[in-house]
């Protein structure tokens, strides 16, 4: 891939991210550009004019309206990190999680919570490359376990605090 | 007439929806090919920036459908072909086009008077 069309692409998928572009319309467009870029041997700016102004024309915000799905996710989300949280707790503690037994409660949480990952991260605006199913922007090994520890760092604490205290 | 095939943008910006479903009405193609059948009508360079976002525009009102195919060497082409509903959309678009067109152009001045 030429320096020019690298930069164009680069340019273009953040102008369209910042429009809050959905991820597989932005595959489509940036794959739209170098198919007729590698057509006409055209630069990619001469073609299609500054990223930002192309981006311009395309209408984003469409993933942003809230509706039962959503719900749906972020209830899931909610009683399933909570049931692991009160299960651990329950465990480490050796308390029962409210009417049901601690280990349990984890088994629900994580019964609910592990598909309900999975669900939006197959849904998540990832941009995919509609020629190949590839990511066009591979987040690097280390980006989902910098993520998850990050997120369950204050749990780990939580459960720390009260194994050290009992 | 143009010579060089250039016409005002705003002539463009209203025929360009309805000349690139003819062209894809008339056989499946692509982005570039669009561009080229434009190019041959007389009807000028149709920069890509000009012209994908035609084609998205027309596939989301549901008158073009689209499909991604390998190309030999190449990256890969993204295919349009015409719906149904572009078809009967083609004909009423074309008919009430003419009808314009001759409505103005009855209210020109003709090229002979202008000699």
């Amino acid at each position: 891939m030429s320096t020019a069309l690298s930069t164009y692409r680069r340019d273009l998928i953040l102008a369209l991210r910042m429009r809050e572009v959905p991820g597989d319309r932005i595959g489509e467009i940036v794959a739209e550009v170098e198919s007729h870029v590698a057509d006409t041997g055209e630069d990619p700016l001469d073609a299609f004019g500054p990223a930002r102004d192309y981006a311009a024309g395309f209408a984003g915000g469409r993933r942003s309206r809230w509706g039962w799905h959503e719900l749906l996710v972020a209830v899931a989300s909610g009683v399933g990190g909570y049931l692991v949280a009160v299960g651990l707790l329950g465990l480490v503690g050796g308390t029962p999680a409210g009417p049901l037994p601690s280990w349990a409660a984890l088994l629900l949480g994580v019964a609910i919570g592990v598909p309900t990952i999975g669900h939006v991260r197959r849904r998540s605006s990832v941009i995919r490359d509609p020629r190949t199913g590839q990511e066009m922007l591979p987040v690097p090994r280390w980006v989902p376990w910098a993520v998850a520890g990050t997120l369950a760092a204050p749990l780990v604490v939580g459960v720390a605090v009260v194994a050290l205290s009992s | 007439m143009s010579d060089d095939g250039s016409w005002p943008p705003e002539w463009m910006r209203a025929a360009l929806p309805l000349c690139v479903l003819a062209v894809v009405a008339a056989e499946e193609t692509y982005g570039y090919a669009v561009a080229q059948r434009l190019h041959a009508a007389g009807l000028g360079t149709v920069k890509g920036g000009t012209l994908y976002p035609v084609l998205n525009r027309l596939e989301q009102e549901g008158l073009l459908r689209s499909a991604w195919r390998e190309g030999a060497g190449g990256p890969g082409r993204k295919f349009y072909t015409v719906t149904e509903q572009g078809s009967a959309a083609l004909a009423e678009r074309t008919a009430a086009w003419h009808t314009f067109a001759e409505r103005a152009g009855r209210l020109l001045p003709s090229l002979e008077a202008q000699r």
